[in-house]
């Protein structure tokens, strides 16, 4: 079967199946998963009328979700079939830096690329795949790149649950239906700059307000992916708690439950749903009004509550979920006191310390292995989404108020006129990693810098080149 | 008065010329090294005691600035330095400034990292009073032109929110903004108050700082449309 078919129907089912691009070794070996994407122009009706010129993975809105297993060897084939440059980064995966798909490996047009990584042990969680070419990201994810990645452990603690995934994207059309990016130099460029490019459509799963269905008493496990330019999402569902399980890198040890969730741009969530209402109940989830902007461009309509999709309660009688495990996996903390730096990253708009992107700059040098603290400030009135690549992190503390629990972070939202801190240890793989604003329009004016991890052995005599 | 007669007591000198001639060679050895050691602590005490003295010059001259200036007068704490509230910001409504459809607030000018201009470079203090622009959202460079897009002005410039009077401070010397931004960071103890965002036109008033309504920087020669060279 070809993944194409399977993928399209699990978009219109909104049901997790498995990646079918894949073949599998013997019981007890390293599994071998190997997955074909095809980036290229296609078009695809969105919005009623006229179809929508569309850059998308083996011509499907979103991508195809890729679903793995810990310890599984991966080989992506990746053809490049658009009219510029382009590459694949893996999300928040724990992986070689020639396999992450940041700009320093781009992919021409024409140009093929294998991806190989091995899902770490201890890595299942929800990740996300979307290109990250130079000043090109946010045209690109705009056109309709991007898709889920799913990682499974063996001892999945809520293995059984009823999945959904919802991954929440944004856009907005011009009158012919065509992918409305403005000049940059028009009032709609400079807003787009301003804020990121915010869309008056939101998308799950490609969909405007699809349903999902529960059955009372039912506990459902969704998994909810921020993949918008610029939009945050503060999640509600009226008449219902949430019982917040998981973040960018996976499960924490102990459920909380919260009234709502503040799902920033690229972050990840995974959530249970209690089915606490009455069968026949519809209950929309709503994004309720939240104020990252500036004054100067703050939309008119962002104190509006959006629905994004209907949960439908089924007619049958209700069920009694099983109760639920008293650990869902352990999170053990990086000692800070093993921590040999600080990292400080003051953000100003478009910039980190007050410097835009430079390939040739090295921001952080730091060794293989090394445990260090990041403490990010925020100069502007805007909050910043703070994405670092190739390591999750612990959040310590926001605004001076410590993390309420531990948990793996690949991004953190740094609130307007805030700060945030996290420790990270470079447990692998040496390379450039950049970090930068998930804003996508200020990542690709120049929000990013550039963390070198560099092996001890050689170490020394980098640093020894490097001017101070 | 009365110091002084007691460091030049008479006494004392004699007592110092008696020991001396008491163990001459060890004293007269120990005076050798004191005086080699003097002689490079005292030179280098004296560069650095200058350095700061005139740094502390230029903090002195930038205070004044501050305050005949009038920054206080928005900033807070008026032309009082002793004042509660010396340049903290605006802290209530009543220091808003209603400007067409958009409230605009004075903001925190002492050195706090997180509220004020402790992050932001002496640079970039500088290019606010010089060129209007926002130091956090403005790279912290030297500024050569102020045409956008050139000389490393910003091609799409976020000025100071109206009423600012930037244009007006931009004419004060390289040397007067200079002080008056080494005061800001090393005069003033920081202070945190967290001032909201002033409001303003999507454009962050370019549209308010053109060339035809704010006069040409330079300022025109002399004698120019409205002046005279003799009564």
């Amino acid at each position: 079967m070809s993944i194409n078919r399977r993928a399209t129907t699990l978009r219109r089912g909104l049901v997790l199946v498995g990646l079918t691009a894949m073949w599998a070794m013997p019981a007890l070996s390293q599994r071998r998963v190997e997955v074909t994407l095809t980036a290229a122009p296609t078009r695809l009706s969105l919005a009623p009328g006229a179809p929508t010129e569309m850059f998308a993975y083996n011509g499907q809105f979103p991508g195809p979700t890729l679903e793995f297993r810990e310890g599984d060897r991966v080989t992506v084939h990746f053809r490049n079939k658009l009219p510029e440059p382009t590459t694949i980064h893996w999300h928040g995966l724990h992986l070689p830096f020639t396999s992450d798909g940041s700009p320093f490996h781009p992919v021409a047009p024409g140009e093929t690329y294998d991806y190989v990584f091995t899902i770490r042990p201890g890595t299942a969680g929800t990740y996300w795949y979307h290109p990250h070419p130079h000043h090109r990201t946010g045209y690109q994810i705009a056109k309709g790149l991007y898709g889920a990645v799913i990682v499974r452990a063996a001892d999945d603690p809520l293995r059984g649950l009823p999945e959904k995934l919802i991954v929440i994207s944004d856009n907005r059309f011009a009158a012919d239906n065509s992918i409305d990016l403005p000049a940059s130099l028009s009032t709609a460029g400079i807003v787009d700059r301003e804020n990121g490019r915010e869309g008056d459509i939101v998308f799950v799963n490609g969909t405007v307000m699809p349903t999902i269905s529960i059955r009372a008493g039912e506990m459902q496990r969704w998994r909810v992916i921020n993949a918008s330019a610029a939009r945050v999402y503060r999640l509600s569902l009226p008449g219902h708690t949430l019982l917040h399980v998981g973040s960018d890198g996976g499960l924490f040890e102990h459920p909380v439950e919260v009234d709502e969730i503040l799902v920033a741009n690229a972050e990840r969530v995974e959530l249970l749903i209690r089915g606490t209402g009455a069968p026949g109940d519809r209950v929309p989830l709503q994004a309720l009004p939240y104020d990252r902007y500036v004054p100067q461009t703050r939309p008119q309509t962002w104190n509006r509550t959006r629905d994004l999709l209907t949960l439908q309660y089924t007619k049958r009688r209700p069920i009694s979920a099983a109760p639920l495990p008293a650990v869902l996996r352990p999170v053990p903390a990086l000692d800070t006191t093993q921590s040999t730096a600080t990292r400080l990253m003051v953000l100003t708009q478009g910039m980190i310390n007050g410097q835009m992107m430079d390939h040739s700059r090295v921001d952080v040098a730091a060794k293989l292995g090394a445990t260090e603290i990041w403490e990010i400030e925020n100069l502007v009135g805007m909050d910043h989404p703070f994405h670092l690549h190739g390591f999750q992190f612990q959040v310590l503390d926001r605004n001076g108020v410590p993390e309420r629990f531990r948990a793996w972070k690949d991004v953190v939202n740094v609130p307007k006129h805030g700060s945030a801190r996290f420790i990270v240890r470079y447990a692998n793989f040496p390379g450039k990693w950049m970090f930068h604003c998930h804003i996508l329009d200020h990542e690709d004016h120049g929000m990013m810098g550039i963390l070198e991890v560099i092996e001890e052995r050689n170490a020394d005599a980098r640093s020894a080149t490097r001017s101070p | 008065m009365k110091g002084i007669r007691l460091i030049y007591r008479k006494e004392d000198i004699v007592g110092s010329q008696r020991t001396r001639s008491r163990s001459a060679p060890v004293v007269l050895g120990l005076v050798v090294v004191a005086a080699l050691a003097g002689s490079f602590f005292v030179s280098l005490g004296v560069d650095d005691a200058s350095a700061s003295l005139a740094a502390d010059e230029q903090v002195m001259r930038g205070r004044t600035l501050v305050i005949h200036h009038a920054c206080g007068d928005c900033h807070g704490g008026g032309s009082n330095p002793n004042a509660d509230g010396w340049l903290v910001g605006a802290r209530d409504t009543s220091q808003e400034f209603k400007i067409g459809p958009f409230r605009t607030r004075p903001r925190n000018l002492t050195p706090d990292n997180m509220t004020g201009l402790g992050r932001f470079s002496e640079r970039q203090i500088f290019n606010a009073l010089r060129y209007g622009l926002r130091p956090g959202e403005t790279p912290d460079v030297d500024i050569t032109s102020t045409t956008p897009g050139q000389g490393n002005f910003p091609a799409h410039p976020k000025y100071l929110a109206v009423p600012m009077p930037w244009p007006a401070f931009r004419h004060m010397s390289d040397q007067d903004l200079r002080d008056v931004a080494a005061y800001l960071k090393r005069g003033v103890k920081p202070v945190s108050n967290r001032v909201a965002d002033s409001e303003g036109p999507p454009d962050f008033w370019a549209s308010a700082y053109t060339v035809d309504k704010i006069g040409p920087y330079p300022a025109a020669a002399f004698p120019a449309a409205r002046e005279r060279t003799a009564p």
